[in-house]
């Protein structure tokens, strides 16, 4: 018996729904765990069965971890030579300063590619073979020079390896969005009398503003949530919060997942707030469909 | 007041050379036309004189001034482009306003002259649009409006009408030429179409495999082509085309193509025997019934148009041979029917086997 077609549709989007729904809580679950554990009373960290929801939620953790507001024994204050609160100042400092850093010059350089070729394509898979490198093969050199230098341990050299690291990332995803700007547009905005500087601000930058919003948010939380590189670099004197969250596995006292969840939510929350912010261009940059022709 | 000369230009692109040694003057307030085949040369030609693309070499000239090294915006040249080219994040009045802009002409003044310009190109009510909201033809007439409110020497379109439906393409198309004739400005425009040409046109220019075939007036080029391949571009229905060879006897100069032999005027006494190829519009052919025509050939085909009726003649080419006669009198010819057809003998063209044209000295 043939279905009509309008049934047939309807049953592919039943099938459709059910598998997201199933997606989105395989990949939602992780994080309201944390988001609910970061709640939790120490016993019901670790308590089998588990507890689903905090009961009674606390606000202990959050106080501890941010505020210091509980004393701590001396091990566990030992394994941390800072307060989370001045992580997060380091974190933003240095993941918006080298985000900037990255998406402006790889833009620049995307514009040079895209408009002059000022690489070729060969150059361009290159620079993102880059990327392929494991940053564990770069950290010993690396950490070797930055001690010569003195820039271990200090925000400007993070903010120099996290700018250079991500550059590749940002000049190809900002290229793809100037290749989306014709030719045409902007010499038709230059025969009418426009410099090559009033094109870029008022026809090329307008276009991709949106894809660069993409590109930086792409690179924020990459830089914001690097590890490895920020291990080894700073020790001490400017952990970020990836650093301050990982001091808490160490813990001898065993593994104090409340607070650890309470950190990891603190450190989440810029990030979708940021994403909040710039939701409409997330959306446009990351479809791609900016410029209609 | 622009008068424009190109003098030897050339660009190669790597191993493709694009345009060769082109020499030729727009003189001030003509309306141009290039004509020719994809991939011509004609856009590169264009993009030269507009200034986005260097020569490989020869000279530019503007009024006498050489502007090879000049930006495109100091040239004092308006360009429509094939594409159009709008701003898509601008509406169509600040589109429009852009060139104003850049020129710092005051507010207010802008505001009056995006007006005038947009009711000139009859688009006043698209002034809140976005690009995207507006159809092709609308999109065309705001990239022309963005172009003429800068008031430009020169004007530059490229296959400007090319992406439009017929109706509106004849509508543009008399727009075109009616902003011609009240602005008297240099007009530029590339076209494939050879209907746009002959229309538009003071001289139209034939480009072909980036060399300059022919240069000169519709009437020009239509009557006289110098070769068959501005024979064949030109007119629609094209011309009939012959291959067959010219044969010198005691009967004079004939022409011998495998369904006809006939004799050519006296001013073909001279030329070479042997294969060459015979050209006569179909306007130029006669249809004699009742009378003795110069060939006789075998109706294929009756296209009854109105105005005119077509006849498709069997001619042993592979094109068919066609005549057109004017009313519907000749509606009720039956295929297959043999009909006697003149020749207008002053309209007949010969072409040598390389397709240049047999010169009479006439
Ligand atoms: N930027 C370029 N790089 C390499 N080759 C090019 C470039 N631009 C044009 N060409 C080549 O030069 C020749 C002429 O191109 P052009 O665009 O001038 O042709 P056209 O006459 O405008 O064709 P069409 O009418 O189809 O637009 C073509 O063979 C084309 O492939
Ligand atoms: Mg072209």
């Amino acid at each position: 018996m043939a279905m009509t077609k309008s049934r047939r549709r309807r049953i592919t989007m039943i099938i459709r729904y059910a598998v997201l729904s199933v997606w989105a809580l395989i990949a939602f679950f992780p994080i309201y765990w944390i988001v609910s554990t970061s709640f939790k009373i120490d016993t019901q960290w670790f308590a089998w069965p588990p507890f689903y929801f905090p009961n009674p939620p606390t606000f202990s953790n959050y106080m501890n971890v941010w505020f210091g507001a509980e004393e701590y024994t001396s091990t566990q204050y030992a394994i941390s030579s800072q307060k989370p609160l001045i992580s997060l100042w380091n974190s933003t400092v240095i993941a918006t300063c080298s985000t900037f850093l990255a998406v402006l010059f790889g833009s620049i350089i995307a514009y040079g590619v895209s408009r002059y070729r000022v690489l070729s394509d060969l150059r361009m898979f290159q620079l993102l073979m880059l990327r392929m490198i494991p940053p564990i093969v770069i950290v010993a050199p690396l950490s070797l020079y930055y001690t010569a230098v003195g820039l271990i341990d200090t925000r400007t050299g993070l903010i120099l390896v996290y700018f250079l690291t991500t550059l590749p990332y940002a000049v190809w995803m900002t290229k793809s969005f100037i290749d989306e700007v014709p030719r045409e547009v902007e010499q038709a905005a230059e025969i009418l009398g426009a410099s090559r500087w009033r094109t870029v601000f008022e026809i090329v930058l307008p276009l991709i503003r949106s894809g660069l919003v993409a590109t930086f948010l792409f690179i924020l939380i990459l830089t914001w949530s690097e590890y490895l590189l920020a291990l080894i670099i700073t020790k001490t004197n400017v952990a970020t919060l990836p650093i301050e969250l990982s001091k808490y596995q160490g813990s001898t006292e065993g593994r104090v997942y409340g607070r650890q969840a309470a950190l990891a939510v603190g450190i989440t929350i810029p990030l979708m707030i940021v994403g909040v912010i710039i939701r409409k261009h997330l959306a446009r940059g990351f479809s791609f469909g900016m410029v209609r022709r | 007041m622009a008068r424009i000369e190109l003098v030897n230009l050339e660009k190669s692109f790597g191993a493709v050379k694009a345009v060769k040694d082109l020499t030729f003057t727009i003189e001030d307030g003509e309306f141009i036309v290039f004509v020719g085949p994809s991939g011509c040369g004609q856009t590169t030609t264009l993009r030269m004189i507009a200034g986005f693309e260097d020569p490989t070499s020869g000279e530019i000239r503007i009024n006498g001034k050489v502007v090879n090294d000049l930006e495109p915006r100091d040239r004092g040249l308006g360009m429509v482009f094939q594409s159009h080219a709008l701003f898509p994040h601008k509406n169509v009045a600040q589109n429009i306003e852009f060139g104003l802009r850049m020129k710092k002409v005051p507010a207010e003044e802008r505001v009056r002259r995006v007006r005038e310009v947009a009711d000139m190109v009859r688009i006043g009510h698209l002034l809140d649009k976005m690009p995207s909201q507006c159809s092709g033809g609308e999109s065309q007439r705001v990239a022309l409006a963005r172009t003429l409110v800068t008031n430009p020497s020169t004007f530059l379109l490229d296959e400007p009408l090319s992406s439009l439906d017929a109706k509106l393409r004849r509508e543009l198309r008399a727009e075109c030429d009616r902003l011609h004739q009240a602005l008297k400005r240099t007009f530029i425009f590339v076209t494939h179409d050879q209907e746009e040409a002959m229309t538009l046109a003071d001289r139209i220019v034939v480009m072909r495999n980036g060399e300059i075939v022919q240069v000169g007036s519709p009437m020009e080029i239509y009557s006289n082509p110098v070769n068959y391949f501005v024979a064949d571009f030109f007119g629609s229905p094209s011309m009939n085309l012959v291959a067959g060879e010219i044969v010198q006897g005691t009967a004079g100069t004939r022409f011998r193509a495998p369904h006809f032999d006939i004799a050519l005027p006296t001013r073909f006494g001279t030329a070479k025997p042997g294969a060459a190829t015979l050209g006569i519009r179909p306007e130029s052919v006669g249809v004699a019934i009742g009378a003795k025509g110069d060939i006789e050939l075998p109706v294929r085909l009756v296209e009854p148009l109105g105005k005119d009726t077509l006849l498709y003649f069997d001619a042993g080419t592979e094109r068919a041979f066609v005549a057109v006669t004017e009313g519907l009198s000749m509606a009720e010819i039956k295929v297959d029917e043999r009909i006697p057809l003149t020749l207008d003998p002053l309209r007949i063209h010969l072409f040598e086997s390389d397709g240049r044209r047999i010169d009479t000295g006439a």
